[in-house]
């Protein structure tokens, strides 16, 4: 036996991070970040959602093409209000201890993530529930509109009509918890999910196992290792080592990859828009004609061409391609230095004007901003580039001090209304997404109408309608839908690109020898 | 000694509260609003204000720094407003990583910037002190960063020898171990060569040299012993440089240390987690600073703390 202070050493040296070496029954994914927590209630961040995905389910939740689909709940149905929801749960779900999940758990889970003492923050997909925003607040107690008839039964009536809804609880801080989860649940988790928590060593990695009981399909491999890995380039070296079954491919990258594994190469158009918000209540910008000349004076083919890997779809609007509403015959605003010039000189600024153009730290952010400064200057408008690291960025385009902000939005659920919606209407102005401050009250009312309808067409029309007056209304200088490129590992099999980043629950991968 | 132990120790005090001082001012002034960064993407004005209520953001300054410091001196560092956890059992939980990587860092830079310093000083002007020279001068003005990225790509990469990131076993120490203490091997071997040099002219060793003693004798006990003062003092400082946390090599290799904990909680603007990460990691580097002057002066008799 070795002497006492060896072992101490050894524990020291080796202490908890320790562990053997994947077996071929293991998968490793990653995060760039650690989650903010396991507790689906403080779900702010992609890494918490997907992970809340794997440890719990949803009464209705979402498959890897970003279909809805039933979770707990097997079905449900509205009354002709839209109002009334009546979800039917399954009952051969149980949680990881074993109690079965019933509507009581549903309840205490949406009163959870609601209640003031969480601090969640990210209860606005439970908001549309009646008196929940009070409840939020603290000025009732009690949310009666969602009601519990039986184990297997939960009646949850709304504000005011709203389609998405059954969409709305399938996003991570609606999951479902067991009655009673206390604040320490966040590093204990306990759901009813195909994968069970097994630890978490905090910026190293998750590991989760296989929950043999699971009522859905129960996970093909045994282990799911997580790691935390926040640098794109050592991501690239753990999956070329063969230590991580999937990477995702930064933009810059994507030629390398495609020269050198292009057998490995996956795709898929992500649901998300890359853009810049043209604050449409700032001197000139406030001109319609000034915002459609910006939007000719930009080269944004070049740009996606050149600086993004041609990874994208030129867009003509707001709405992705995958979702409905969108409109192919559409034409974008052509890169037409001449007609912007002369839109310009309409306007009353033959001249120019001065702008000041906010962008984050990210790398590909920097030389989108200096080809739109040079593509600007060729028609007058001088840019100031301000650079500031992500948080700064964000709260000054909030506040609605910058004139033009580089960003992009990614999709919560698949639905036109989570375009329409925050980023366009005057309720959102700010720090619900509009970073356009666009006020236009015959679009907020078009807006409302397509959340309200519980016509499918009627409210795909809608959509269409409401992207094309966004178009004409030029609150930004439109670019281009980014697509998802990831590798795959030979050897893994059954791993698609989700369409949405809680759609991949990873229980029908596996790994073949 | 033990009085100069007891000022050190009183002085402490004193500058913890000026480090805590000005953390809190930079991060009020800093822009960026820690709820913003708590409710993600799309919230609504409502939520916000409740959350700044919550959190005590809307009270005047005076009235925040002082809440934080009575809950400071009980040891209390606050809760995370983003992960909800308690900041000191966040920081007790990284710091043995950074132990690790730091002591194997520093093992590293002391044996070899040591030892090619000594070998330099003893036979300046030769091939390999020219050569030892070079590769210092150029281990100091390579970025960490891009010096993490060759390893990983030569060592782990393409030979295989070692795992590209992660913290599992000693293996996965080797490559951010090099990486870290790269910066310290050149500015050891440069002190040590210095040092030794000015010993090896002194009288004490033309003595032992004229005493017959073999030169190895010469070199490393009497004169290395003498050499080691400075050497010992760089070393405290990287040390607990090192010990406060290496953002660079830390992320590069995704070692779950202290200064990556630091670096997110800047990034979130989460205040109570970047102000007790400053508190606790200005307590290290001082300690260990004090802990240097305490070697200092067992190395070295002449030394005499009153």
């Amino acid at each position: 036996m070795p002497p006492r202070p060896l072992l101490l050493l050894a524990a020291l040296w080796c202490g908890a991070a320790c562990t053997s070496a994947p077996g071929p029954d293991t998968l490793t994914y990653y995060y760039y970040s650690e989650p903010r927590s396991l507790d689906p209630a403080l779900s702010t961040d992609v890494p918490t959602g997907e992970v809340v995905a794997m440890l719990y389910d949803n009464l209705t939740q979402f498959d890897v093409e970003g279909r809805l689909g039933p979770g707990l709940a097997t079905r449900w149905e509205t009354d002709p209000s839209g109002r009334v929801y009546t979800f039917h749960l399954r009952t051969d779900a149980r949680f990881h201890d074993g109690r079965p999940v019933t509507a009581r758990d549903v309840r205490a889970s949406y009163l959870r993530a609601l209640a003031p003492g969480t601090q969640s923050g990210r209860a606005w997909p439970l908001d549309p529930i009646l008196h929940a925003r009070s409840y939020a607040a603290g000025d009732t107690s009690a949310v009666p509109a969602i009601a519990v008839p039986d184990d297997s039964t939960v009646v949850i009536t709304l504000e005011q009509p709203l389609n998405v809804f059954p969409k709305l609880l399938a996003m991570p801080v609606a999951a479902i918890v067991p009655a009673g989860a206390d604040a320490r649940f966040g590093d204990h988790p306990v759901g009813s999910g195909p994968w069970r928590f097994v630890s978490w060593l905090h910026d190293h990695a998750l590991v989760l196992a296989r929950n043999p009981d699971y009522w859905g399909p129960v996970p093909l491999a045994d282990t799911l290792r997580i790691r935390i890995l926040p640098e794109a380039l050592t991501q690239a070296a753990e999956y070329e080592s063969g230590r991580l079954s999937v990477v995702e491919i930064p933009f810059g990258e994507t030629r390398l990859w495609e020269r050198r594994r292009p057998a490995e190469l996956q795709r898929r158009p992500a649901l998300r828009v890359f853009y810049i918000a043209i604050n449409t209540t700032r001197g000139p910008l406030r001109d319609v004609r000034v915002r459609r000349a910006l939007n000719h004076a930009v080269d944004i083919p070049t740009i996606l061409a050149r600086l993004m890997g041609g990874r994208g779809t030129l867009s003509a609007g707001a709405l992705p391609p995958s979702l409905p509403g969108f409109d192919s015959s559409r034409t974008r605003y052509a890169y037409d230095p001449a007609r912007a010039l002369a839109l310009l000189a309409e306007a009353g600024f033959p001249r120019g004007f001065t702008l000041r153009l906010w962008r984050s730290q990210r790398p590909e952010y920097a030389r989108v901003a200096q080809a739109v400064q040079q593509d600007l200057a060729a028609v007058g408008v001088r840019v100031e580039i301000v650079e500031r690291d992500a948080a700064s960025a964000r709260a000054a385009a909030r506040k609605g001090e910058t004139d033009l902000f580089i960003t992009d939005w990614y999709g919560d659920y698949p639905d036109p209304e989570n375009f329409n919606f925050p980023l366009f209407h005057s309720r959102n102005r700010g720090p619900g997404g509009n970073l356009a401050f666009l006020a236009d009250s015959a679009l907020d009312r078009l807006i409302e109408r397509a959340r309200r309808t519980m016509d499918p067409r009627e409210k795909e029309a809608l959509d269409r309608e409401i992207d094309r007056r966004v178009f004409e209304l030029a609150p930004w200088i439109f670019c281009w839908f980014p697509e998802d490129l990831w590798a795959v590992q030979p050897d893994v099999k059954g791993w698609r690109i989700p369409a949405i980043f809680n759609g991949q629950r990873w229980n029908t991968v596996q790994r073949t020898r | 000694m033990i009085r100069f132990l007891g000022v050190r120790l009183a002085l402490l005090a004193p500058t913890l509260f000026g480090v805590l001082a000005v953390a809190f001012l930079l991060l009020y002034v800093a822009p960026g609003d820690p709820v913003q960064a708590m409710v993600g993407e799309r919230a609504d004005s409502a939520t916000i204000a409740r959350l700044r209520a919550e959190l005590r953001l809307d009270d005047p300054l005076s009235r925040q720094f002082h809440h934080y410091l009575s809950a400071a001196a009980r040891g209390d560092l606050g809760r995370s407003y983003v992960t909800r956890r308690p900041i000191l059992g966040d920081l007790l939980e990284r710091f043995p990583a950074t132990l690790r990587l730091a002591a194997a860092a520093m093992l590293f830079a002391s044996l070899t910037g040591i030892a090619i310093g000594v070998y330099g000083a003893w036979r300046p002007g030769s091939l390999p002190d020219r050569l030892a020279t070079l590769a210092a001068y150029l281990g100091i003005s390579f970025p960490v960063y891009w010096v993490g990225l060759i390893l990983i790509l030569v060592f782990a990469v393409t030979l295989r020898w070692f795992p590209p990131s992660g913290s599992s076993g000693w293996a996965a120490l080797v490559l951010p171990a090099l990486t870290l203490g790269m910066r310290s091997v050149a500015f050891l071997a440069r002190v040590s060569r210095t040092a030794m040099q000015e010993v090896l002219q002194s009288d004490f060793i033309r003595t032992a040299r004229a005493q017959g003693l073999p030169e190895r004798a010469v070199v490393l006990s009497r004169g290395l012993r003498n050499a080691l003062l400075p050497v010992l003092t760089v070393l405290g400082l990287d040390f607990g440089s090192y010990l406060t946390g290496s953002i660079l090599t830390e992320t590069i290799f995704g070692w779950p240390g202290v200064g990556r904990y630091v670096l997110d909680a800047i990034g979130k603007r989460d205040l109570p987690a970047v102000q007790g990460s400053v508190l606790f990691l200005s307590l290290v580097f001082v300690l260990v600073n004090l802990i240097t002057d305490l070697l200092y002066a067992k190395a070295d008799p002449r030394v005499v703390y009153d």
